[in-house]
């Protein structure tokens, strides 16, 4: 059912839209793949991640390194260690060694993280965000920084993104239902509980972690094969706190919810931005407010948090809303 | 099957448990009664792997259970229920219940205790829509799911009326047949402990100071200066 309103959202979105909308529509679904990979750690595991803004800049620099055209790295990196800019792959195998080496990394980071609990965890995975994020910034070498790595062929269209969006929807959700989310969930509510009951608790968390990274890592290579440039700044804090609101809002114990606060507050926030830009509504001239986007998304997640922490769709699914309601 | 030889557990200078050692048998329904603070749940939290005993040893039909976990010691047979409910809110009844057969070795058995204790049409209901009753049984129902060697049951009868008490005896006699498991029952309710346990061990002040037959343990006088005099006084 999520799979089809997907769908149809592409589909109209390609028939109807305009330049500018298209790239709107984009990129919500980036964020999508991106609230969708966070959810499959904190919705099940219910740890807080801070880092997945990272993870999706390792999987997007990864690719953007592996798939740009020798010709062009000689430009872009002159000065590129190892000989990083003396060989390129094709698309797909670029996009498999950046999956794997995000996953790799994602692995060896997990392990100390599924160790630690409730404050430790967040602030470790903050940490983690600094660290990646100081590295792209400072090695301009490899990664040019705040400037722009461009030369990325662009082989991704909004078909190509709503395709991965829906397969990752699937396995988000096949995830959860299955024998290992299931257990999660349960280490989530209870951990002394689940551990006499004979889960593992910290290898499941380590294997949703890990899935988590892999998903952050397939949306920050759709990223980059789509705009064909990327830069440190987008990995960074603010993308952190606009994928943060949207699971917080929709709810991060479900993938309906994943999916329902990415695209409310994609079209809220350009709401907000109109708004922003002081326009005229039926007659009367609206104040220019710069900075009201930010005061939007903190107020929905202060809000949401204190109204309802477990988000607009709690514990249910779209499926099990309809069943009830029969 | 399940041994411990001199086991003790000391908090900071307050001895919980003091060199404890007996042998639950195959199969045997053993109760396990003190007043409180008599060391019975540290004693279960000892043996389900959720405290490390301070000296002592464990082991389950000749494997040593020192350094093995809570979840090592679920697979390997040892399953339990708490005194304070720990049911998983947040998942139905039947997922409660597939937790422990996704992390065990997966059984036949749940299905009759299912039906046995009386969830057959709770199962699809969220756990923390049952009533206290029903998350105790529950709490029994899930941990049969693990097809365990021993399973704990710590104060199972705790806020059930006499009429449920009842039930809950005819119920746990029950999986003494069906599901070839020893029972090892903490509980207050003496009556309940004597007309459904073999074997009783009593604790005080973390130290066994009597183990036999029913019969045997309400004639113990250490028994009765320890724990029966008031108990038994007073209820008689």
């Amino acid at each position: 059912m999520l799979a089809a309103i997907l769908i149809a959202i592409g589909v109209l979105a390609t028939f109807f839209a305009s330049n500018y909308q298209l790239r709107l529509v984009y990129s919500a679904f980036v964020n999508l793949i991106v609230v969708l990979g966070l959810q499959v750690f904190m919705g099940n595991s219910r740890l807080t991640n801070l880092s997945h803004s990272a993870f999706m800049g390792i999987g997007a620099y990864a690719a953007a390194i592996c798939v740009t055209p020798v010709a062009m790295k000689q430009i872009a990196l002159p000065d590129a260690p190892w000989g990083l800019n003396a060989f390129a792959l094709d698309p797909v195998t670029s996009a498999v060694v950046a999956l794997a080496i995000t996953g790799v990394i994602a692995f060896v980071v997990g392990i100390f993280i599924v160790r630690m609990t409730g404050t430790g965890a967040t602030i470790a995975t903050l940490a983690i965000l600094v660290i990646v994020h100081s590295i792209f910034l400072y090695r301009t070498d490899i990664f040019k920084g705040n400037q722009a790595f461009f030369g990325i062929p662009q082989v991704f269209s909004l078909t190509s993104i709503v395709v991965l969006a829906v397969v990752v929807v699937f396995i988000v959700r096949g995830f959860r239902e299955s024998h290992w989310g299931v257990m999660l969930r349960a280490s989530a509510d209870d951990e002394t509980g689940a551990a006499a009951m004979g889960v593992h608790v910290m290898r499941l968390r380590l294997i949703a972690w890990v899935l988590s990274g892999l998903i952050l890592a397939a949306a920050g290579i759709a990223y980059a094969y789509f705009l064909g440039t990327i830069s440190a700044r987008p990995f960074y804090f603010n993308h952190v706190f606009l994928t943060l609101a949207m699971l917080i809002f929709g709810g991060m114990r479900t993938v309906t919810g994943a999916v329902l606060g990415t695209f409310a507050i994609s079209f809220g926030l350009e709401v907000v931005r109109w708004l922003e830009t002081g326009p005229t509504v039926i007659g009367i001239d609206l104040p220019e407010v710069l900075g009201l986007s930010g005061v939007m998304l903190g107020l929905v997640i202060v809000l949401t948090m204190a109204l309802r922490p477990v988000g607009v769709m709690g514990d249910r699914e779209i499926e099990e809303l309809f069943y009830r309601n029969r | 099957m399940l041994e411990l030889s001199g086991v003790s557990k000391s908090f900071g200078g307050v001895h919980a448990v003091r060199d404890v050692s007996f042998v639950l048998d195959a199969g045997e329904v053993r109760g396990l009664i003190g007043p409180n603070g008599a060391g019975k749940s540290t004693l279960v939290n000892l043996i389900s792997g959720l405290l490390v005993p301070t000296s002592g040893s464990m082991t389950l039909n000749g494997t040593s259970l020192t350094g093995k976990s809570a979840h090592q010691r679920a697979r390997l047979g040892i399953a339990r229920t708490f005194q304070n409910l720990r049911v998983f809110p947040s998942l139905s009844v039947e997922q409660n219940i597939d937790v422990a057969r996704y992390a065990g070795s997966g059984t036949a058995l749940p299905e009759a205790a299912i039906e046995e204790f009386g969830l057959r049409d709770k199962l699809t209901l969220p756990a923390n829509a049952l009533s206290y009753g029903d998350q105790r049984r529950l709490e029994i129902v899930r941990g049969l799911a693990l097809k365990p060697k021993v399973l704990m049951l710590d104060e199972p009868a705790a806020g059930m009326n006499e009429e449920e008490t009842d039930a809950l005896g005819r119920a746990l006699k029950w999986v003494q047949r069906a599901a070839d498991c020893a029972l090892f029952v903490i509980d207050h309710d003496l009556k309940f402990i004597m007309t459904l346990c073999d074997r009783i061990t009593v604790l005080d002040m973390g130290a066994i100071i009597a183990e036999g037959s029913p019969q045997d343990i309400t004639k113990n006088p250490k028994v009765i200066s320890a724990y029966l005099g008031e108990e038994v006084g007073a209820e008689a």
